[in-house]
């Protein structure tokens, strides 16, 4: 038997008082595709990160083909051909696709670059593994999203990578996307590549992978073959508890409505939405990418006007034209892009839940603090945030929890509507319990949600109404009871759209 | 995982992490005391006050202006800009006889159009602050070329122009001098727009995360325009009591102050955890520049080794405080 | 969710379209508009197409162009975002000290063979302080590169007590009168310097991954580049322009002269002028070149038609508003 591509064993990894990996072991054959599953915190990241080189083992045994290797640095993991495809798009954006894919492994005319082969082995390369015709001198800033993730991938294939690494390569991709890039990682695997593949997504991890470590704690609990034990069984290995729960139900009566939006229409976005939103209900807004439902989102938010319809709010017209009028109005949002538009990271707890609310706690323009922190310090108790206190940085805290500083800003300032825009991305599936909690408990106090999602499967679970947009018009709507995944992904490619047409 | 690790980290690093947001004062402490021993004439009060009265007041006003804009996440380059015009009007109206008065908000009124030019190019133009105010800095140096022929000084220093200087200038209110007093009532109000009130909260939010702010509801563009603005009249008044001080304007005198308001800021940053500029860090930074110009002079350095030196310790100051902080993240 | 697609492609590619087409006009409007300059000047000021105007106008640009290619080499290695990115306040003190030792060391008698390294190194000591603050401790460029120019300044100060050094030597009279080929030494510096700069940045190894560092830094350092290694390299290397320039300062005034600080504001206008030169809105050494050429050209112009200079600085200011404004608005649209 050959040596395993990788092989680590009993590897430790101790970060002052946490222990990160506790005797975890990783063993990836050559010709396979592996997955590695886990939570976030379960050492995912740490196991990767000491393969690269980024972090120092404390103790355990790494080896490549069989081959011991004592002290691990970027470059000298990169010459045994293992290359790590990361998961932010680790990519020069005012570099060409070329450069890119060449970046330390220019082609040289004597002192110069050789452009000219550069630019030729570059298509060819594309060409070959993806069928992509691309032209190579193409900024990285003007490719999406996947076409970047497949450049990513052909510069390891250019460096003559023997393992790939991918670190949650399909979050920002389109399902033809993942497809092209599945019959790729198929045919490398072919090609006797060995492959580690990590994903939170169990549906890409039963497509592809042909054996799977799950991770729990820092520890591995167990290598299965996905096929065959399924993917209940394997978040149940994560999480370490039935997979039932992950949904929480909800009781609640609904309410009047407490928006309407009536004709609404953004040209070139979106024409003619009309809804209600009631109090108590979670409205499910979704279609493909591009549809309109973000769109749809922006202009209830004030960050785009409207060329036609109305907004009412309580009986009143509104004219939302920038978010400040949006949030006097009692309209909150919660961005998708938490980071960098939900929680200030370098500012406290506090000061980013009071941020939208500072009118109600301050008299004349200052802070009243007292109140503040009464006001502040119950909504931490209230939503379980886990923080040491209000003044700890949000940096500091887990995803899940930040995603409770933002509701939080909101319910200070009793916001009415919730717009919430892919709340769940990126997290673990605890912080996605979490969420949805938060969001059955925003429902059972009479808030009305509307939530933008691209995983049918949380929208059909979670909604009380279902709108389907698609090319800009909402063209179907589903009751609790009448929602299923396939029925909504039906209706948001656009089928309903052709039977009626047919009809007409 | 980030998480865990990130803790721990922090964790193992805390004494360092701790020690370096005392870098500021312990030097500061240190350089008071080693100049109190070197410089026998350091430590006296009459020193002590002419430093306050003629270095501190003015750099100072400056520096809490440039401390708003910095913590809104900006920078002013053009303060300089706002402190000649500033003077320049009040000069100018003073030598064409008009009230000291009028005078005095003709200067402010100058360096507010400088905040409002630096507003306008930042939120309708959505040019950075650096590069606005960099622009803008040009542009001044021109228009007080231009106004100069080149740059000649205007002298007031005949007899019938003293009143309105003496007024700013020479008096005093229970024994405290003008300047004196108008810094305290600019430290206490800006302490309460930055540390106390809503406005200083969102301007903290600007700092920090332009973007969450607007998602929250927050109207940017004015606050930007208060802040811009807020900095260009602090820096206007600066102006004022400088020309009354030396009863002239010097063209492009203002550019002096520049480089000093934003180390004193930047300085000050490093009292706090999160390095976010703070009115009391800020006068700290002020003293410690004032002091280590003053007390180098006492033990005979000129000027020049002047600069030398407080190149020197801003370096290792900064070096200190940031070197050890990201060490740790 | 488990099937989107595209938003229609059509749409797409008719975007795309508009949007390069947006970034090519502004670009041939930022060539047009020097050309436009260049020939309004060549009409109405007299004098200016003279060869003996030309060429002075290009020797006078090789100082400031020298000093904006260090800039250039720093914002490339550190990305243009001049208040996150990086920059080298340093620069034009840098060379002001530079030029100062050169100058107080041919005065005390030592020798071009000693005087020109002692210049040249002691720019790059200042460099390698700038990478010091910057990468070692961490300090945020616009800060430490701050303090740096502060020790500069103070240095040349007290090498020259702020006075005028005069210095006399024949390779000065070479590079300040010398012509070869009916150019002169000056502008053949230029044109040699810039050569070999394009090279370096734009056809080697070291310039496309000091571009990665710069435009990306955790994709170089992902690539296995030693990122701190560029950006100590950049700083140095601005220190080391900032070297030879500092010689020919020396050479074209026959001394060393106080003021040499001054010269930050035109640098940095240069710098960040030369970005509406490329395809990218990136900083290049060909952009650079241009911009500096067009400063030149702009105050030579101004002076040739009685415009006084006091509106030269003012005139810089607003092309900076207008060049900046411009190109954010290319890449938004």
């Amino acid at each position: 038997m050959t040596a395993a591509a990788i092989e680590m064993r009993s590897i430790n990894k101790i970060f002052g008082p946490v222990k990160a990996l506790d005797e975890a072991d990783l063993v990836v054959e050559s010709g396979t595709i592996h997955g590695l599953v886990g939570q976030n915190g379960a050492g995912k990241s740490t196991i990767i990160k000491i393969l690269a080189g980024i972090y120092r083992r404390t103790s355990g045994d790494v080896s490549v083909f069989g081959k011991r290797l004592e002290q691990i640095t970027p470059a000298a993991i990169e010459a045994e051909g293992v290359h790590f495809i990361h998961q932010d798009r680790l990519l020069v954006p005012t570099a060409t696709v070329a450069e890119a894919i060449f970046l330390r492994n220019e082609p040289r005319f004597g002192p110069f670059i050789n452009y000219r082969q550069m630019n030729r082995r570059a298509s060819e390369l594309l060409h070959r593994y993806f069928e992509l015709d691309l032209n190579p001198r193409t900024l990285i800033s003007e490719l999406s999203t996947a076409q970047q993730k497949i450049v990513q991938i052909t510069r390891a294939l250019a460096h003559d990578a023997k393992i790939l690494v991918l670190d949650e390569p399909t979050a920002a991709l389109v399902s033809k996307e993942v497809e092209s890039l599945f019959s790729v990682l198929r045919r490398l695997k072919a090609d006797g590549l060995a492959i580690v593949f990590i994903s939170h997504y169990m549906s890409e991890i039963l497509e592809i992978c042909d054996v799977v470590t799950v991770l729990r704690n820092g520890t591995d609990v167990g290598v299965v073959d996905p096929s065959e034990v399924g993917i209940q069984k394997i978040v149940e290995m994560m999480t370490n508890r039935d997979t039932s729960e992950m949904y929480p139900r909800r009781n609640v009566e609904i309410g009047a409505p407490v928006m309407s939006v009536k004709n609404l229409t953004v040209d070139g976005a979106f024409e003619n939405v009309t809804f209600d939103i009631h109090a108590g209900e979670i409205l499910g807004l979704t279609g493909l990418l591009g549809s309109g439902d973000k769109e749809v989102l922006n202009a209830l938010f004030g960050q785009i006007k409207p060329d036609a319809g109305e907004i009412i709010l309580h009986g009143k017209k509104q004219k939302f034209g920038s978010p400040v009028d949006a949030v006097n109005g009692g309209v909150a949002k919660i961005p998708e892009d938490r980071r960098a538009h939900g929680v200030a990271t370098g500012l406290s707890v506090g000061e980013n839940m009071s941020l939208a609310s500072l009118g109600q706690v301050s008299t004349k323009g200052f802070v009243d603090r007292k109140k503040e922190s009464q006001v502040i310090d119950g909504l931490i108790r209230d939503l379980g945030i886990k923080t040491p206190d209000r003044h700890t940085l949000v940096k500091n805290l887990s995803g899940g929890n930040q995603q409770k500083v933002v509701v939080g800003k909101w319910l200070s300032c009793n916001s009415e509507i919730y717009l919430l825009d892919e709340p769940t991305v990126a997290v673990d599936v605890g912080a996605k319990v979490e969420i949805y909690n938060l969001m059955n408990r925003l429902a059972a106090e009479g808030k009305g949600q509307v939530f933008v999602s691209s995983d049918l499967e949380e929208v059909t679970e979670m909604c009380d109404r279902v709108l389907v947009i698609y090319r800009g018009k909402i063209i179907a709507e589903y009751k609790r009871g009448e929602i299923d995944a396939d029925r909504l992904l039906a209706a948001a490619s656009g089928t309903v759209a052709e039977t009626e047409r047919k009809r007409a | 995982m980030t998480n865990q690790t990130d803790t721990a980290v922090r964790e193992s690093r805390f004494s360092l992490e701790a020690a370096s947001n005392y870098a500021v004062i312990v030097a500061f402490v240190a350089v008071v005391i080693f100049f109190t021993f070197a410089a026998p004439g350091f430590m006296t009060g009459e020193n002590i006050f002419n430093l306050i009265s003629n270095k501190v007041v003015l750099l100072a006003i400056v520096a809490l202006g440039m401390t708003i804009v910095i913590g809104a996440g900006g920078i002013d380059l053009s303060v300089g800009v706002s402190i000649d015009l500033s003077s320049m009007i009040f000069i100018m109206m003073i030598a064409a006889g008009y009230m000291g008065a009028f005078a005095v908000m003709g200067g402010l009124g100058a360096a507010f159009c400088v905040g409002l030019l630096n507003a306008f190019l930042i939120n309708k133009l959505k040019i950075n602050p650096f590069l606005a105010t960099l622009g803008v800095l040009f542009i001044g140096k021109s228009i007080q070329q231009l106004s100069t022929q080149g740059g000649v000084p205007i002298y007031l220093t005949r007899a019938e122009y003293a009143a309105p200087f003496d007024a700013i200038a020479r008096t005093s209110l229970l024994g405290i001098p003008t300047p004196m007093i108008i810094l305290v009532i600019c430290i206490i109000g800006v302490y309460l727009a930055l540390h106390r009130s809503v406005f200083g909260r969102y301007v903290a939010a600007l700092g920090a995360q332009a973007d969450v702010a607007r998602y929250s509801g927050i109207r940017v563009p004015m606050h930007m325009s208060i802040v811009f603005i807020s900095c260009a009249v602090l820096s206007g008044i600066t102006g004022i009591l400088l020309s009354s001080t030396v009863r002239s304007y010097v063209p492009l005198a203002g550019d002096a102050f520049l480089l000093d308001a934003i180390g004193a800021t930047f300085i000050g940053t490093a009292i706090s955890a999160e390095r976010r500029p703070s009115v009391l860090g800020t006068l700290i930074g002020v003293a410690l520049l004032a002091v280590m110009r003053n007390g180098l002079l006492l033990i005979g350095w000129n000027f020049f080794w002047q600069q030398v030196g407080i190149g020197v310790l801003v370096f290792l100051v900064l070096g200190l405080s940031f070197g050890l902080r990201k060490r740790g993240e | 969710m488990t099937a989107v697609e595209h938003a229609p492609a059509a749409a797409n590619r008719g975007w795309f379209n508009s949007k390069i087409f947006a970034k090519l006009a502004i670009r041939l409007g930022a060539f047009a508009a020097f050309a436009g300059i260049l020939i309004y000047f060549a009409l109405t000021a007299r004098g200016f197409t003279s060869s003996y105007n030309l060429i002075n106008v290009v020797e006078q640009s090789t100082i400031l162009g020298f000093l904006a290619f260090a800039m250039t080499v720093v914002f490339i290695g550190t990305g243009t975002d001049v208040q996150k990115g990086g920059i080298d306040l340093s620069i034009a003190a840098n060379a002001g000290l530079c030029a100062a030792v050169y100058a107080v060391m041919m005065r005390e008698g030592y020798g071009n063979f000693v005087a020109i390294p002692a210049a040249v190194g002691t720019g790059m000591v200042i460099g390698f302080f700038n990478g010091l603050a910057v990468v070692t401790l961490k300090i945020m460029p616009l800060l430490g590169t701050l303090a740096v120019m502060n020790i500069a300044a103070g240095l040349e100060l007290t090498l020259t007590e702020n006075t005028v050094v005069p210095v006399q030597s024949d390779l000065m009279n070479v590079l300040a009168f010398g012509r070869f080929l009916g150019v002169s030494t000056l502008a053949w510096c230029l044109i040699i310097g810039s050569a070999l700069l394009i090279w370096a940045i734009h056809f080697s190894r070291i310039g496309l991954r000091l571009y990665a560092v710069g435009g990306h830094i955790e994709a170089a350092r992902a690539a296995g580049i030693r990122t701190g290694a560029y950006i100590y390299g950049a700083y140095i290397f601005s220190g080391f322009m900032a070297g030879v320039a500092s010689i020919l300062i020396v050479s074209r005034l026959s001394s060393s002269t106080p003021g040499t600080g001054l010269m930050l504001l035109p640098i940095l206008a240069a710098a960040l002028l030369g970005t509406v030169f490329s395809r990218r809105f990136i900083p290049t050494i060909g952009g650079t070149l241009l911009a500096a050429l067009f400063i030149g050209f702009l105050a030579n112009g101004f002076q040739l038609l009685g415009i006084s200079s006091y509106w030269v600085s003012g005139v810089q200011g607003a092309l900076i508003l207008l060049v900046v404004t411009v190109t954010s608005f290319a890449k938004k649209h």
